[in-house]
Formats: C-alpha cells, structure tokens, sequence
C-alpha cells in the first residue's frame, strides 16, 4: 500500500513537471493575445 | 465579509484546524507527523530538486539581461535608500527562529555527526556547514522568487499584490486560472496562518525559558506557558485596532538591534578569535559547497541519517515554503523601482552572510563552550528551548542579555503577529490595502487560538510537523510563480 502511494505521489510529482514545461511554452489563441496586446498597449500610452 | 467565500472558507480551515488542535492534540500532532512523513519520503527529491532550480534560476536571472528591468515603471526610483532595504530585509528574515536556534542547531547536528563516527573537527565544520544550508541561500532563493514575481507583477504589471496575481495575469482570466488563483490564495492564508502560529508557540517557549532561566525557576508548568501567552495576545491585539504602523516599525527596529547587539557582544566579549576563526572556514565550506549540498539528498545513507535529513533540512526547505507567501510579500512590498539584479542579489546575498555571522557567534560559542565544559552540548536534546540562555548564563552581563533575548524574541513576535494578520486579512479581502479593522481582529484571534493549539502540543518537533503539513502544496505553487514570470519576462525589451 505504502509502495503505491509512493508511486502515485511521484507520478503526480512527475505530471507536474510536465505540466509546468507546458505551461511555459503554452501561447494563448490569437483573438485573447490581441485583446491582451491591446491592453498593454493602452497601458503603454497611459504611462 | 460573508459576501466573501475566500474569507469564509480560510476561517472555516483554521479553525477546523483548531478546534482539533484544542480537542485532541497529540492526534493532529500524529497525524501531521504521519503526513510530513510519507510526503517528505516520498517526495524529498523534489523539494530539494526545487530548491536548487529556484536558486540557479535567480543567479541566472540576476546575471542575465533581465536583470536591468525594473520591479516598477522603468523611470521609478527605489523607494527606500539600499541601507534601509537591506536593514529591513534582515528584518523579515530575522526572526525568533534565530534567537531559538543560534546555537541549539549547529550542536543538535554536531552530535549526530559525533554519533556517526565524525571526528569532532570534521562534526563541527560539518554541523555549521548543514545550518548555514538550512538558513542560507537555498531559503531565501524560496523568499527571493515569491518576492520577486509578486514584485514584477504588482508594481510593472498593475496586478493586485496576491500570490495568485502573477497567475491570473500570465494566463487570463477563464474560470480554470480563476479557480487556480483561488485555490492557491486560500493555500496561501492557511500556510501564513500555521506558520505564524508556528513562531508565536516558539516565541512564547523562547521567553519562557529566559524567564525560567533568569529566577532559576523550577516546574512551572503550564502557569507561566500561559500568562506569557495571554501577555502576547494583548501586546498584538492592540495594535490590529489602531494603525500603529509607525510604532510597530519602531519595535520592529528594537528588536533587531537588541538582535544584533547580542551577537556583536558575543563576538566581542566571546572568544573572539575562535569564532573568527569558525566564520572565515564557514564562509568557505559554505559557498564551496553550498550548490552541491542543495542536491544532496543522503540517496545511499542508511535509515537513521535518512530521517534525521527529513527532520532537519528537509523539514526547514518546506518551513520555508510556509513562510514564503508572507515574507515574499513584504519583500515584494518594499522593493519598489530596485531591478531585479539589485533584488536577487540583495535578497539572496545579505541576509545569508548575516545567517553565517549569526551562527558563525551562536554556534561557535556552543562548541567552544561544550570543549570548554561549561556546556553540557546533550542539552539541545533535553531541552532545546534553553540552550540560547545557557550559553548566555555562561558569558559576562548574563542577566542583562537573558532579559535583552527575552525582550527581542516578544517583540519579534508581536510585530510578526501584527504584520500576519494585516497579511492574511489583506489576501482574504482581494488584496485590498486597507482592510476592516474587523477582519484583522478576527484574524488575530485565530492566529492567537491556532498558537494556543501548538503550545498545548508542548512539542518544537511537532509544531515543525504541523507547519511543513500545512505547506505541502507550496512547492508546487512556487514552481508555477516562476513559470508565470519567465514566461512573461522573457518577452520584455531589453
């Protein structure tokens, strides 16, 4: 029992990290990207 | 206020957490035992894993191009001078937890290394080396990154000063990031309320002992546990009510200098060539071997070794991680305009040079004066709480530093208490600034029952456990800050 809570914690462990590899390189769809560089750029002028 | 399901449901938490501290301690002691046990067994590759990735990470941010931007617009200015950053800085990592463990740590590992056959050189250069790595940089490479991208994300980004803030900023606002970002804020409450109370129970342990210590008191029992604890409580409640900000940095500022005295004192009236000595060799021992011990994980070691590793620096790394939401924020909160150079550099490298010539005084003074005979070292094992005040009675003007220690560790208590409370009342309200006096009081009076709850444990070792328990997830939510600040980072011009 200890043994396969041990394997499931790792495999979550491990699932994590994959997770996070994606997340980095992940890019949002073009029509909220637009909407995110607009905002930036309204904030730009803002400043 | 019952509008708010964040609020709600962290309060339900902490006092669930209570009310089964109040009614059956040894059996949250047990289970937080049990608990920390199988994670750190299991998954002690990965905190350590983690740790090292945070700090070679902020040494590459640091070096990097990235290290010109500004935490602010790129016109902004620091806000404080880089004296009274750096003072404060000291002043979030200095806490009752160096006053408690000055020279308790490096013993209590001094006499496992002497237990395992290390020569007593080698045991004492060895000990001092795995305390500066429990309370060096690997610690505040922790701090630094959760500072950092509350920092980046708050000042250049507009984005409200959370743990979740950097989340939802990264990855929008859909209901998936929403609930992640809600997730992790109410981890975030739950981590800072365990912790604190965590210390407000060493604290009140801490002065208890200078007490004992100080009028040779003997069995008191839960009497003087108590009155120092309702003491607190009303030194800490007070200033929830009014905005004392300017009086608590005032005894904030006390306590450190009483801090730093101390240890001058020690240097100075101490041994002062011998602990000279021991500081020069830390400082070489520890950044030699620092990145390396940061990967070490005793993978081949028998299962004495294993476990102390899990009590010890293992243990400490997921403290840390406790810590990181309310450190990082007020790190993040007085680094307006420094780039992030300045910062990496400053939070990494001042406070871990402190920590060397804290337990390069403390702890050397504990070996000198355990080779000298006028320290039994088996006391940290007895009794760990008095080991500071039994090194003090040993040295001139003892009295007058018993009291000093005393009065430092209250006070680090009272302002920790205070700042938490603003904290957790902060992050439960959205990140508002200002909030009700209220919800302040309320979440002082949680801070001072779930403090209660690890005093009746009566137990540092299973304070520790409950803390670690309540930080478990943190390991992974500081991985996803860091993603969510490389991958915004990388696409600023530089």
């Amino acid at each position: 029992m200890m043994g396969l809570l041990d394997t499931l914690m790792n495999l979550f462990v491990f699932a994590f990290i994959g997770l996070l590899i994606w997340l980095y390189f992940y890019e949002p769809k073009k029509e909220s990207k637009k909407r995110d560089d607009q905002q930036r750029t309204l904030e730009f002028k803002n400043r | 206020m019952f509008k708010n399901p964040l609020l709600l449901i962290a309060l339900a938490l902490t006092i669930g957490v209570s009310i089964w501290g109040i009614i059956d301690t040894q059996g949250l002691s047990n289970f937080a035992s049990e608990q920390v046990k199988i994670t750190l067994r299991s998954r002690g590759w990965f905190v350590m894993l983690t740790v090292s990735f945070l700090l070679i990470t902020s040494f590459i941010l640091a070096l990097s191009k990235f290290g010109k931007i500004k935490l602010g617009r790129d016109d902004d200015e620091p806000e404080f001078s880089t004296m009274s950053w750096l003072t404060m800085m000291f002043a979030a990592g200095m806490g009752v937890g160096l006053l408690f463990y000055g020279a308790a740590e490096p013993i209590t590992h001094y006499l496992f290394l002497a237990g395992q056959g290390a020569p007593p050189p080698k045991a004492a250069s060895n000990a001092m080396l795995i305390t500066l790595f429990n309370w060096g940089l690997h610690a505040w490479a922790i701090y630094g990154v959760t500072a950092l991208a509350i920092a980046y994300f708050g000042f250049r980004k507009d984005v409200p000063q959370l743990v979740s803030g950097p989340i939802r900023a990264t990855f929008g606002n859909n209901p998936l990031v929403r609930g992640t970002g809600w997730l992790v804020d109410l981890l975030s409450i739950y981590a800072i309320a365990i912790g604190l109370a965590g210390s407000l129970a060493l604290g009140v342990f801490q002065v208890q002992d200078g007490i004992i210590t100080l009028l040779n008191l003997k069995n008191t029992g839960m009497g003087l546990t108590l009155t120092i604890f309702g003491i607190l409580c009303a030194a800490y409640i007070l200033p929830l009510t009014v905005d004392l900000s300017k009086g608590m940095a005032v005894l904030s500022n006390t306590a450190l200098i009483i801090a730093v005295a101390l240890m001058v004192f020690l240097l100075l009236f101490g041994p002062t060539s011998f602990l000279m000595n021991g500081i020069v060799e830390a400082i070489g021992q520890y950044f030699y071997q620092a990145l390396p011990a940061g990967f070490s994980t005793l993978a081949y070691f028998e299962e004495g070794a294993k476990v102390w590793f899990e009590s010890w620096s293992l243990n400490y790394m997921v403290w840390w991680l406790a810590w990181a939401p309310f450190v990082g924020v007020f790190i993040a909160r007085i680094s307006r305009g420094r780039t992030i150079r300045e910062f990496i550099l400053g939070v990494l490298l001042a406070p871990t040079f402190f920590s060397i010539f804290w337990f390069g005084v403390f702890g050397g003074l504990g070996f000198y004066q355990s080779a000298a005979s006028q320290l039994d070292p088996a006391i940290v094992q007895e009794n760990i709480n008095q080991t500071t005040f039994l090194l003090l009675g040993n040295m001139p003007l003892s009295k007058l530093t018993i009291v000093a220690t005393s009065v430092a560790a209250f006070l680090f208590i009272v302002t920790s208490v205070v700042s938490a409370a603003y904290v957790l009342a902060m992050f439960s309200t959205g990140g508002s600034q200002n909030p009700s006096v209220k919800i302040k009081l309320i979440w002082g009076v949680i801070l001072g029952v779930l403090g209660l709850v690890m005093i009746l444990s009566g137990s540092v070792g299973a304070i520790r456990n409950i803390i670690a328990m309540s930080a478990g997830p943190f390991v992974f939510v500081i991985l996803l800050l860091l993603v969510c600040l490389l991958k915004t980072i990388k696409n600023e011009k530089v």
